[in-house]
């Protein structure tokens, strides 16, 4: 069955057509014409030297990357104390309270960012900075919620109790025992937390402002106006990163926990 | 005045019904005590209440003179090991043992002293530097017998600590367990369902069902004397049958048969009716054309087993299918008439349920 | 474990969520059902009278729905031959599946907008093939969309469907070859009713996904296939239009509830039936 050549046919066509389109840019970056052109006409780094050189690429990565390493920590500051309830014994309420913390996956990111401009930027007067901040460690947070509760779930609590009954108090057994033993599950949800901010565009574009936007915003702007491999290039350099995150992740969560 | 009073324990999980329903247990200083039961019986809860993991409903625990109730795990100097094991992953065995010590504050001196003194004890000083994954079940048990026993505990308590281990390594541990505790005096509460191994080691055996103590004896009162018809059957008597008190020492079964009883303890004087039992292998198998008058009922073989030492026999009688096991001297055959001696000093008369 | 205690550890995360998102979402929805006395449905009755926004609308369904489809097709096949590889290879095809979707939506659109574009691969291959004399407009149509979108969502589909492939023994489809099904056979009356659990949850997320989308159809849709999500966008900070943006925002929330409770219910008769 596994073997039946028309299966292997569909199999790698589909791949060629999600992998290709990411070669293709991949290849694209390193034009030396000024044009987009494949396959490429000679061999340059200059485009991603104008990226380096480009201020609005550098402030936006630089935003993006405060906004979506502060949104992360933030959620997890909140958001580990909350999964750890959510793991322990059933109690009434507990199905409500956890699809409370997943909701912000259900709401439209188009929604979520109107909804956050109009409360933030307009009811509250945020600063456009705190409102990207605080949209984002919304969106952040299921992420966040369910890869640490799924490490939670796969912990055997009678060590944090092992550790009570040798006279730590409940805190202490919290960051001596359950901390260090689901520290897989806390960096792997950092990154997939810090992947899911980095990315966002639908609800940062409500909240960016003079001066304040994130890199996939000012690419999305730049792509309307522009159409040379300067985004193959950035791109390129997106893609490096998000290798590396996924690399960690393998290590942490292992890639496996994409499927459940 | 017992070092542990449990009284009336009530515990529920689910605010409805209860999982121990007016538990009552006491325990002498330097006992070794077993909570003995089938599957899903409380055992676990009851060790767990002491421990101090659950809320009580209702009830309460003195411990030592003090009312334990509602003190808080950290505080009751009570050591745990778990039928996991529950070792930290992320520390050594060193670390997992010296755990308790740091949280007293214990001076590094005193805490590499302790560690390294217990450590000798389980017989695992070689080990001191590997992880938990590092170990054998058998290495893992004894590291967390180490880490419960390092911070001289007022209390022992052991959740089926053997269960994953095989049967030889049982029989050693238990021994082992048994020699620590006795070398250190420390009251120990054992949880487990095997009733060799129980019997073996304890002091004292309570025997759980359902949420209540049904007996707590010592373990040759409990094998010889049983109380009640669930206490006997959890130690292998088969035969129970109802007798009707006429005068001391003299009852009479549902077919008219008087039996005489040599033992003196019957429960109430009110009562008339009783459950009496006998263990198969104390029942004598006779031919129907024995002599024997006394004690005895007729009945016919209904099928016969083979179980190694002995025959075992299934017997339809006057007073219901009883089960003999009978020395292979003689060999019934389904539909033999025979008659069933059951001696005066091997029949017991049972608690009823109500009481 | 006391519970008292436990309660407290949720406070300031769902402190946080109820009064960022819970409380800026009703303020914007409240607003669109008052009327002069009471509550009204008026906006929604002109917003559904509307064949302009009806026909963004559907173009939005259409767009979801056929994305969905494609996704299932290429889906099912692709997550079988995933779930049953070696090791290696399928630790090799989950990579390759999950690596796009952690990639940035803008860099995925525009790797589509350079092979449909204008001056893209697809026109000079087709020219210099002599198919075409002059470049085609691919781009900015609907059928750009689509394609953005199922390679938005199929890795996503495929995933979803792996965990289920995995569970399906591999003795039942010999079984049934050994009953004289031929393979194609085989596999659509073993393999594809098997799969549908995870085919529902798949759905769920390529539909709710390419529904809400904003990225691809800005990129790959140019202003003429406007879909709900970029009509948002403009109604809300190009005309500052908010009331209908609100009215927008609601549609979008009902629908994405409705076809996830829906198809839900579907997948709960099938876990009854021990599918
Ligand atoms: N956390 C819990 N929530 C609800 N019910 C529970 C919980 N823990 C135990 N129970 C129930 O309480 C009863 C007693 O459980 P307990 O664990 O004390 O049994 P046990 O005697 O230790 O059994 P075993 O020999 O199987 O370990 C069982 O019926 C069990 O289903
Ligand atoms: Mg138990």
């Amino acid at each position: 069955m596994k073997n039946n050549k028309i299966l292997v046919l569909v199999v790698i066509l589909v791949y060629v057509f999600l992998c290709g389109p990411l070669l293709i840019i991949g290849a694209t970056a390193f034009n030396s014409g000024n044009i987009m052109s494949f396959p490429p006409k000679g061999f340059s780094f200059r485009w991603f030297a104008m990226v380096f050189q480009s201020e609005t690429f550098m402030t936006t990565l630089g935003i993006s990357f405060q906004v979506a390493v502060l949104a992360t920590l933030i959620a997890l500051i909140i958001g580990i104390p909350a999964a750890y309830a959510l793991s322990r014994k059933n109690y009434r309420g507990k199905n409500i309270v956890q699809n409370i913390f997943i909701s912000p996956i259900i709401v439209p990111g188009v929604v979520l960012g109107f909804a956050f401009f109009r409360f933030l930027i307009i009811k509250l007067q945020f600063g456009v900075f705190l409102s990207l901040l605080i949209g984002h460690v919304i969106i952040v947070i299921p992420y966040i919620i369910r890869v640490i509760g799924s490490s939670l779930d796969n912990l055997d609590f009678s060590i944090e109790e092992a550790a009570v009954s040798l006279g730590a108090t409940k805190l202490r057994a919290f960051f001596l025992i359950v901390l260090p033993n689901i520290t897989s599950g806390v960096i792997a949800a950092f990154m997939l937390a810090f992947i899911n901010s980095f990315n966002n565009v639908p609800a940062s574009l409500f909240l960016t402002g003079p001066g304040v936007s994130t890199l996939p915003i000012s690419m999305m702007s730049y792509v309307e106006y522009n159409y040379d491999p300067a985004i193959s290039a950035l791109s390129v350099i997106l893609m490096a990163m998000t290798v590396l995150i996924m690399f960690i992740i393998e290590k942490t969560l292992g890639l496996s926990h994409f499927t459940k | 005045m017992a070092l542990i009073h449990l009284k009336d324990i009530c515990v529920s999980y689910d605010g409805k019904s209860d999982i121990l329903k007016k538990l009552n247990l006491n325990i002498e200083k330097g006992q070794f005590v077993s909570l003995l039961g089938p599957s899903g019986c409380g055992k676990t809860t009851t060790l767990r209440v002491i421990a101090g993991f659950i809320d009580t409903r209702a009830g309460e625990f003195i411990f030592n003179g003090s009312d334990y109730t509602r003190l808080a795990v950290h505080k009751r100097n009570f050591g745990l090991v778990f039928q996991s094991y529950a070792l930290f992953p992320h520390l050594t065995v060193f670390d997992n043992v010296a755990f308790g010590l740091r949280m007293r504050k214990t001076s590094k001196e005193e805490i590499k002293e302790s560690v390294e003194g217990i450590l000798e004890v389980v017989d695992l000083s070689a080990y001191s530097k590997r992880y938990p994954k590092e170990l054998s079940g058998g290495q893992r048990q004894r590291v967390a017998l180490a880490r419960a026993l390092v911070i001289q505990p007022d209390l022992l308590l052991l959740d089926e600590p053997l269960s994953n281990l095989d049967a030889k390594l049982r029989l050693k541990m238990r021994v082992e367990i048994k020699k620590i505790q006795q070398k250190m005096g420390i009251t120990t509460l054992f949880v487990t369902h095997d009733q060799e191994e129980c019997f073996s080691v304890s002091d004292m055996v309570a025997v759980m069902n359902k949420g209540v103590v049904e007996q707590y004896d010592s373990p040759e009162k409990i094998y010889s004397r049983p109380k009640t018809e669930f206490v006997a059957r959890f130690i292998g008597f088969e035969n129970f049958f109802s007798l009707k008190k006429q005068e001391n020492g003299i009852f009479l079964t549902d077919s008219g048969i008087s039996i005489h009883i040599d033992e003196e303890e019957t429960y109430s004087d009110r009562e008339e009716v009783f459950t009496g039992t006998i263990r198969p292998e104390n029942i004598e198998l006779l031919p129907s054309d024995s002599n024997q008058t006394d004690n005895v009922i007729q009945g016919s073989i209904e099928v016969r087993t083979f179980v190694g030492k002995d025959y075992q026999y299934s017997v339809d009688t006057e007073v219901g299918a009883m089960i003999v096991n009978s020395s292979k001297e003689r060999m019934y055959h389904q539909g033999d008439k025979v008659k069933l001696h059951l001696p005066s000093n091997k029949v017991l008369i049972l608690k009823s349920k109500e009481d | 474990m006391k519970a008292k205690s436990i309660y407290l550890l949720l406070i300031p995360g769902l402190i946080v969520v109820v009064f960022f998102l819970f409380v800026p979402i009703l303020m914007i929805i409240v607003p669109t059902l008052k009327g002069d006395q009471g509550i009204t449905l008026s906006r929604y009755i002109i917003f559904f009278k509307d064949a302009y926004y009806m026909s963004i609308l559907m173009r939005t369904v259409r767009i979801g729905i056929i994305t969905t489809l494609i996704c299932i097709l290429l889906g099912v096949p692709v997550s079988y031959y995933v779930a049953k590889s070696s090791p290696k290879i399928k630790g090799l095809l989950l990579a390759a599946a999950i690596f796009p979707q952690l990639t940035d939506s803008v860099v995925r659109s525009f790797a589509w907008m350079t092979i449909l574009g204008r001056n893209g691969i697809v026109n000079s291959l087709l020219v210099s093939a002599h198919l075409f004399t002059e470049p085609h407009m691919f781009l900015y149509t609907e059928s750009a969309i689509i394609v953005g979108s199922v390679y938005l969502f199929l890795p996503l589909m495929i995933i979803s469907m792996v965990g289920v492939m995995d569970s399906i023994e591999d003795d039942l489809v010999e079984a049934a070859e050994s009953l004289g099904a031929n393979k194609v056979v085989a596999f659509f009356k073993i393999i594809f009713p098997l799969s549908v659990p995870g085919m529902i949850v798949g759905s769920v997320l390529v539909f709710t996904g390419t529904f809400t989308a904003y990225t691809t159809p800005q990129l790959l849709g140019g202003n003429k296939n406007t879909v709900l999500a970029t009509l948002l966008y403009q109604k809300a900070m190009t005309l500052s239009d908010w009331t209908q943006a609100s009215v927008l925002s609601m549609v979008m929330i009902l629908i994405t509830l409705a076809v996830m409770f829906s198809i839900n219910k579907v997948a709960s008769r099938f876990y009854v039936r021990g599918v």
